[in-house]
């Protein structure tokens, strides 16, 4: 594996800073610029943070799946360290979308839990990547934790889409969606000055994912590479 | 707790854990790339002598 060259540690840099201003840009137009809902009120301002938190947890748990797949089929370690720093920083972002919702929870519908199916659904989500980071520390043969957690990885991939059909298929207390929505565009049901919050915001969670991403996935790497030397020198 | 408050609420825990993650990642980092730079430099050392 190879050391990180001082451009990959610039441009992880670029990638830190980026994010912190599209974060900062998010939060003023959150917190500031887009008005207040005219149902909700000021509580509102919570989805500019609940909305690109799942967004990211299934981006991230999109690329768990993908490099559990790969791994399964080639065997090589790097998808494996892909899908082991996605799930990681998935389970980070489901933990987030659920104490956010909880947080606007209280205030909108009058608790702060409710066993609805949208909001079970997505707490199994996160049972089951706590499960498949547990797992993996769990089982001492690598080789056997890998191959384990890449298929709880693509099973657990399933969920996201009984998450998002939930609110159709069943009666739930948790509304349908308003950004992706089949039957009408984005625009056409919400404000504009609240969609640009949304999309800033958005953009700004997904330059920090991958910022996280690639630090997650350099101390894998790195993990990997002292496992090596080690073994290398006990042989 | 007014609306400002569970706004306040919700950015705050968001914000406070994501830094916490990203200081103990980098904590992470610093212990993985220490150690390999020991475990190299040490290899080094070794294959220097044998040389």
């Amino acid at each position: 594996m190879a050391q990180p060259t001082a451009a990959v540690k610039k441009r992880k840099g670029i990638l830190g800073g980026a994010a912190l201003l599209a974060i900062t840009a998010g939060l003023c137009w959150s917190l500031v610029i887009a008005p207040p809902d005219g149902y909700q009120g000021e509580v509102q301002r919570i989805m500019y943070l609940h909305l690109p938190s799942i967004l990211t947890a299934y981006l991230s748990y999109f690329l768990v799946f993908i490099g559990s797949g790969m791994y399964l089929w080639k065997r090589e370690k790097k998808d494996d360290l892909l899908a082991h720093a996605a799930a990681e920083l998935g389970v980070l972002f489901t933990a987030l979308t659920i104490v956010e919702g909880s947080i606007w929870g209280k205030p909108t519908w009058g608790v702060w839990w409710t066993w609805d199916a949208r909001l079970t659904l997505t707490a199994i989500l996160l049972l089951i990547y706590a499960g498949y980071l547990m797992l993996r520390s769990l089982i001492d043969d690598e080789q056997r934790a890998a191959s384990a957690a890449a298929i709880l990885g693509i099973i657990g991939f399933l969920d996201i889409p009984l998450i998002h059909m939930s609110v159709y298929w069943w009666r739930t207390l948790h509304q349908p969606p308003s950004i992706l929505r089949p039957d009408k565009k984005p625009w056409e049901t919400v404000h504009p000055a609240m969609l640009t919050a949304l999309a800033v915001s958005f953009v700004g969670f997904l330059l920090l994912y991958f910022y996280l991403l690639s630090l997650r996935y350099r101390v894998g790497e790195m993990r990997q590479e002292i496992k090596a030397l080690r073994l290398e020198r006990g042989a | 707790m007014g609306p400002w408050g569970f706004v306040s609420l919700a950015y705050g825990i968001v914000c406070a854990v994501i830094v916490l993650y990203w200081l103990f990642l980098k904590r992470r980092y610093r212990q993985a790339e220490a150690e390999l730079n020991r475990l190299k430099s040490s290899e080094a050392v070794q294959s220097h002598d044998k040389g």
